[in-house]
Protein backbone atom coordinates (compact mmCIF):
# COMPACT_ATOMS: atom_id res chain seq x y z
CA UNK A 1 0.00 0.00 0.00
CA UNK A 2 1.41 3.29 -0.98
CA UNK A 3 1.41 5.95 1.67
CA UNK A 4 2.13 9.44 0.55
CA UNK A 5 4.14 11.06 3.23
CA UNK A 6 4.81 14.71 3.77
CA UNK A 7 1.68 15.83 1.95
CA UNK A 8 -0.83 17.39 4.38
CA UNK A 9 -4.29 18.23 3.29
CA UNK A 10 -5.11 21.89 3.91
CA UNK A 11 -8.74 22.76 4.40
CA UNK A 12 -9.43 26.45 3.98
CA UNK A 13 -11.34 28.10 6.85
CA UNK A 14 -14.66 29.52 5.74
CA UNK A 15 -18.19 30.28 6.87
CA UNK A 16 -20.91 28.29 5.20
CA UNK A 17 -23.20 30.85 3.61
CA UNK A 18 -25.37 28.77 1.35
CA UNK A 19 -28.35 28.93 3.73
CA UNK A 20 -28.03 32.68 4.27
CA UNK A 21 -30.33 33.51 1.36
CA UNK A 22 -33.04 31.21 2.78
CA UNK A 23 -32.78 32.80 6.23
CA UNK A 24 -32.88 36.29 4.78
CA UNK A 25 -35.97 35.47 2.72
CA UNK A 26 -37.68 33.96 5.75
CA UNK A 27 -36.97 37.14 7.69
CA UNK A 28 -38.32 39.28 4.86
CA UNK A 29 -41.51 37.20 4.66
CA UNK A 30 -41.90 37.53 8.47
CA UNK A 31 -41.53 41.31 8.34
CA UNK A 32 -43.87 41.65 5.35
CA UNK A 33 -46.58 39.65 7.13
CA UNK A 34 -46.24 41.36 10.50
CA UNK A 35 -45.63 44.84 9.14
CA UNK A 36 -48.08 47.36 10.50
CA UNK A 37 -48.28 50.93 9.42
CA UNK A 38 -48.61 52.77 12.70
CA UNK A 39 -50.64 55.87 11.97
CA UNK A 40 -50.21 57.30 15.44
CA UNK A 41 -46.90 57.35 17.23
CA UNK A 42 -47.94 59.35 20.26
CA UNK A 43 -45.96 58.16 23.28
CA UNK A 44 -48.45 57.10 25.93
CA UNK A 45 -48.53 54.72 28.88
CA UNK A 46 -51.52 52.54 28.08
CA UNK A 47 -53.80 51.15 30.79
CA UNK A 48 -53.69 47.40 31.31
CA UNK A 49 -56.79 45.26 30.88
CA UNK A 50 -57.70 41.58 31.00
CA UNK A 51 -60.34 41.87 28.27
CA UNK A 52 -58.74 42.72 24.93
CA UNK A 53 -60.12 42.40 21.43
CA UNK A 54 -58.33 42.81 18.13
CA UNK A 55 -58.63 46.25 16.67
CA UNK A 56 -59.73 46.24 13.02
CA UNK A 57 -57.13 47.34 10.50
CA UNK A 58 -57.44 50.93 9.33
CA UNK A 59 -59.64 51.94 12.28
CA UNK A 60 -59.67 55.67 12.93
CA UNK A 61 -57.46 56.84 15.78
CA UNK A 62 -57.90 59.49 18.43
CA UNK A 63 -54.96 59.76 20.80
CA UNK A 64 -54.66 61.76 24.01
CA UNK A 65 -51.21 62.17 25.50
CA UNK A 66 -50.47 62.92 29.15
CA UNK A 67 -50.51 66.67 28.53
CA UNK A 68 -54.02 66.34 27.07
CA UNK A 69 -52.99 67.00 23.44
CA UNK A 70 -55.45 65.27 21.10
CA UNK A 71 -54.39 63.86 17.73
CA UNK A 72 -56.64 62.30 15.10
CA UNK A 73 -56.14 60.00 12.14
CA UNK A 74 -58.65 58.39 9.80
CA UNK A 75 -56.49 55.27 9.81
CA UNK A 76 -54.84 55.91 6.47
CA UNK A 77 -52.58 58.86 7.13
CA UNK A 78 -50.41 59.92 10.05
CA UNK A 79 -52.21 61.54 12.96
CA UNK A 80 -52.44 65.31 13.28
CA UNK A 81 -53.06 67.42 16.37
CA UNK A 82 -56.41 69.14 16.79
CA UNK A 83 -57.11 72.24 18.82
CA UNK A 84 -60.66 71.81 20.09
CA UNK A 85 -63.41 69.29 20.80
CA UNK A 86 -65.37 70.71 17.86
CA UNK A 87 -62.52 69.75 15.54
CA UNK A 88 -62.59 66.19 16.92
CA UNK A 89 -66.33 66.06 16.33
CA UNK A 90 -66.14 67.40 12.76
CA UNK A 91 -63.27 65.00 11.97
CA UNK A 92 -65.29 62.07 13.33
CA UNK A 93 -68.43 63.21 11.52
CA UNK A 94 -66.50 63.30 8.22
CA UNK A 95 -65.11 59.81 8.81
CA UNK A 96 -68.55 58.44 9.75
CA UNK A 97 -70.12 60.13 6.71
CA UNK A 98 -67.67 58.24 4.49
CA UNK A 99 -68.14 54.96 6.35
CA UNK A 100 -70.90 54.74 8.99
CA UNK A 101 -69.47 51.48 10.37
CA UNK A 102 -65.93 52.80 10.85
CA UNK A 103 -64.47 51.78 14.19
CA UNK A 104 -62.64 54.32 16.32
CA UNK A 105 -59.72 53.65 18.63
CA UNK A 106 -59.02 55.87 21.60
CA UNK A 107 -55.37 55.70 22.57
CA UNK A 108 -55.06 57.61 25.81
CA UNK A 109 -52.43 57.81 28.52
CA UNK A 110 -53.64 56.09 31.68
CA UNK A 111 -52.63 59.11 33.74
CA UNK A 112 -54.57 61.66 31.71
CA UNK A 113 -57.48 63.37 33.46
CA UNK A 114 -60.82 61.71 32.74
CA UNK A 115 -62.18 65.09 31.66
CA UNK A 116 -60.00 65.00 28.51
CA UNK A 117 -61.29 61.51 27.64
CA UNK A 118 -64.86 62.59 28.41
CA UNK A 119 -64.65 65.43 25.88
CA UNK A 120 -63.36 63.08 23.17
CA UNK A 121 -66.03 60.48 23.99
CA UNK A 122 -68.72 63.15 23.83
CA UNK A 123 -67.44 64.36 20.45
CA UNK A 124 -67.49 60.79 19.08
CA UNK A 125 -71.01 60.22 20.44
CA UNK A 126 -72.19 63.45 18.82
CA UNK A 127 -70.65 62.30 15.53
CA UNK A 128 -72.67 59.04 15.77
CA UNK A 129 -69.68 56.74 16.01
CA UNK A 130 -70.89 53.18 16.64
CA UNK A 131 -67.97 51.20 18.03
CA UNK A 132 -65.05 52.44 20.08
CA UNK A 133 -61.97 50.52 21.20
CA UNK A 134 -59.94 51.64 24.18
CA UNK A 135 -56.38 50.68 23.34
CA UNK A 136 -54.76 48.76 26.18
CA UNK A 137 -51.96 46.44 27.11
CA UNK A 138 -52.37 42.96 28.53
CA UNK A 139 -52.89 42.81 32.26
CA UNK A 140 -51.11 39.88 33.83
CA UNK A 141 -51.62 38.09 37.14
CA UNK A 142 -48.68 40.06 38.57
CA UNK A 143 -50.46 43.33 37.76
CA UNK A 144 -53.51 42.36 39.78
CA UNK A 145 -51.52 41.49 42.89
CA UNK B 1 -15.09 32.08 -44.32
CA UNK B 2 -16.12 30.11 -41.34
CA UNK B 3 -17.91 32.04 -38.64
CA UNK B 4 -17.86 30.48 -35.22
CA UNK B 5 -21.02 30.83 -33.25
CA UNK B 6 -20.50 31.73 -29.64
CA UNK B 7 -23.02 30.07 -27.37
CA UNK B 8 -23.87 32.52 -24.59
CA UNK B 9 -25.72 30.84 -21.74
CA UNK B 10 -28.74 32.79 -20.53
CA UNK B 11 -28.83 33.33 -16.78
CA UNK B 12 -30.12 35.78 -14.24
CA UNK B 13 -27.46 37.63 -12.33
CA UNK B 14 -28.11 37.03 -8.64
CA UNK B 15 -24.96 38.50 -7.19
CA UNK B 16 -26.73 41.60 -5.83
CA UNK B 17 -29.70 39.65 -4.40
CA UNK B 18 -28.12 39.32 -0.97
CA UNK B 19 -27.46 43.08 -0.80
CA UNK B 20 -31.04 43.89 -1.78
CA UNK B 21 -32.41 41.38 0.73
CA UNK B 22 -30.33 42.87 3.53
CA UNK B 23 -31.44 46.37 2.62
CA UNK B 24 -35.08 45.21 2.75
CA UNK B 25 -34.54 43.61 6.15
CA UNK B 26 -32.93 46.75 7.53
CA UNK B 27 -35.82 48.84 6.15
CA UNK B 28 -38.47 46.60 7.77
CA UNK B 29 -36.59 46.46 11.06
CA UNK B 30 -36.34 50.23 11.25
CA UNK B 31 -39.90 51.02 10.20
CA UNK B 32 -41.83 48.28 11.98
CA UNK B 33 -42.92 49.17 15.47
CA UNK B 34 -44.12 46.74 18.09
CA UNK B 35 -47.44 48.43 18.65
CA UNK B 36 -50.44 47.49 20.78
CA UNK B 37 -53.24 46.33 18.50
CA UNK B 38 -55.82 45.24 21.02
CA UNK B 39 -58.18 46.92 23.39
CA UNK B 40 -61.47 47.06 25.24
CA UNK B 41 -64.41 47.54 22.92
CA UNK B 42 -67.76 49.09 23.57
CA UNK B 43 -70.72 49.95 21.41
CA UNK B 44 -72.33 53.34 21.62
CA UNK B 45 -76.09 53.84 21.54
CA UNK B 46 -77.30 54.09 17.96
CA UNK B 47 -78.97 57.44 18.47
CA UNK B 48 -77.15 59.47 21.08
CA UNK B 49 -79.33 62.53 20.49
CA UNK B 50 -81.99 60.84 22.58
CA UNK B 51 -81.01 61.31 26.18
CA UNK B 52 -81.28 57.95 27.92
CA UNK B 53 -83.63 57.84 30.83
CA UNK B 54 -81.52 57.13 33.85
CA UNK B 55 -83.39 56.29 36.99
CA UNK B 56 -81.19 55.48 39.93
CA UNK B 57 -83.54 52.79 41.25
CA UNK B 58 -83.55 51.07 37.84
CA UNK B 59 -79.79 50.85 37.53
CA UNK B 60 -76.60 50.14 39.40
CA UNK B 61 -74.67 53.36 39.78
CA UNK B 62 -70.90 52.92 39.89
CA UNK B 63 -69.21 56.21 40.64
CA UNK B 64 -65.45 56.68 40.47
CA UNK B 65 -64.39 59.56 42.72
CA UNK B 66 -61.60 62.04 41.99
CA UNK B 67 -59.14 60.09 44.15
CA UNK B 68 -60.02 56.80 42.43
CA UNK B 69 -62.23 55.54 45.29
CA UNK B 70 -65.47 53.79 44.36
CA UNK B 71 -69.06 54.35 45.36
CA UNK B 72 -71.65 51.83 44.24
CA UNK B 73 -75.26 52.92 44.70
CA UNK B 74 -73.98 55.54 47.13
CA UNK B 75 -72.00 53.08 49.26
CA UNK B 76 -68.21 53.29 49.54
CA UNK B 77 -66.64 50.04 48.29
CA UNK B 78 -63.27 48.60 47.46
CA UNK B 79 -62.77 47.30 43.92
CA UNK B 80 -62.98 43.68 45.16
CA UNK B 81 -66.44 44.27 46.65
CA UNK B 82 -68.00 45.64 43.46
CA UNK B 83 -68.71 42.44 41.54
CA UNK B 84 -70.13 40.49 44.54
CA UNK B 85 -72.50 43.43 45.19
CA UNK B 86 -73.51 43.55 41.51
CA UNK B 87 -74.10 39.78 41.55
CA UNK B 88 -76.48 40.19 44.49
CA UNK B 89 -78.44 42.89 42.64
CA UNK B 90 -78.47 41.06 39.29
CA UNK B 91 -79.90 37.93 40.94
CA UNK B 92 -83.04 39.95 41.66
CA UNK B 93 -83.07 41.69 38.27
CA UNK B 94 -80.63 40.34 35.63
CA UNK B 95 -81.51 43.12 33.18
CA UNK B 96 -80.37 45.96 35.43
CA UNK B 97 -77.91 48.19 33.59
CA UNK B 98 -74.73 49.46 35.18
CA UNK B 99 -73.97 53.14 34.82
CA UNK B 100 -70.30 53.97 35.11
CA UNK B 101 -69.80 57.59 36.11
CA UNK B 102 -66.34 59.02 36.54
CA UNK B 103 -65.34 62.25 38.23
CA UNK B 104 -63.66 64.59 35.71
CA UNK B 105 -60.63 64.84 38.03
CA UNK B 106 -60.13 61.06 38.24
CA UNK B 107 -57.75 59.49 35.76
CA UNK B 108 -58.63 57.67 32.56
CA UNK B 109 -56.75 54.65 33.95
CA UNK B 110 -59.14 54.48 36.94
CA UNK B 111 -62.13 54.28 34.59
CA UNK B 112 -60.57 51.63 32.33
CA UNK B 113 -59.68 49.57 35.41
CA UNK B 114 -63.29 49.49 36.61
CA UNK B 115 -64.74 49.05 33.11
CA UNK B 116 -62.43 46.07 32.57
CA UNK B 117 -63.61 44.60 35.88
CA UNK B 118 -67.28 44.99 34.91
CA UNK B 119 -66.59 43.31 31.55
CA UNK B 120 -65.12 40.33 33.41
CA UNK B 121 -68.44 39.69 35.21
CA UNK B 122 -69.32 36.50 33.23
CA UNK B 123 -66.05 34.84 34.30
CA UNK B 124 -65.89 36.23 37.84
CA UNK B 125 -69.51 36.07 39.04
CA UNK B 126 -71.04 33.80 36.39
CA UNK B 127 -73.53 36.43 35.23
CA UNK B 128 -73.12 38.91 32.39
CA UNK B 129 -73.89 42.57 32.85
CA UNK B 130 -76.17 43.16 29.88
CA UNK B 131 -75.68 46.90 29.64
CA UNK B 132 -72.75 48.99 30.79
CA UNK B 133 -73.32 52.64 30.07
CA UNK B 134 -70.60 55.29 30.20
CA UNK B 135 -72.45 58.61 30.12
CA UNK B 136 -70.52 61.76 29.34
CA UNK B 137 -70.66 64.84 31.57
CA UNK B 138 -72.95 66.50 29.03
CA UNK B 139 -75.42 63.59 29.20
CA UNK B 140 -75.31 63.57 33.01
CA UNK B 141 -75.97 67.32 33.09
CA UNK B 142 -78.88 66.85 30.66
CA UNK B 143 -80.40 64.27 32.99
CA UNK B 144 -79.96 66.53 36.01
CA UNK B 145 -81.55 69.33 34.01
CA UNK B 146 -84.57 67.08 33.38
CA UNK B 147 -84.99 66.81 37.15
CA UNK B 148 -84.48 70.54 37.57
CA UNK B 149 -81.06 70.24 39.23
CA UNK B 150 -78.39 72.66 37.96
Amino acid sequence: MAIIRGRDRRIGAGIFTASMADIVFLLIVFFVITYNVEVDRTQVVLPKTMIRHNIPKEAAFVSIDKAGVVRVSSGKEMSLPVGSDEEVQSFAANVVAANPYKEFVIKADKGVKYEAFDHVLDALKQAKVRVIYLLSEQKTVNDTQ
Amino acid sequence: MNIKKKNVESEIFTGSMADISFLLIIYFMLTSVMSATRGLDFELPKDSSQTPEIKQEDSIDVHIMANGALQVDGKQMSIDEVLPYIKKVLKQNPDKPVILRTDPNATYGDMVNVFDLLRQAPEKIGMPIKTISIPTQREIQNVWALFGVH
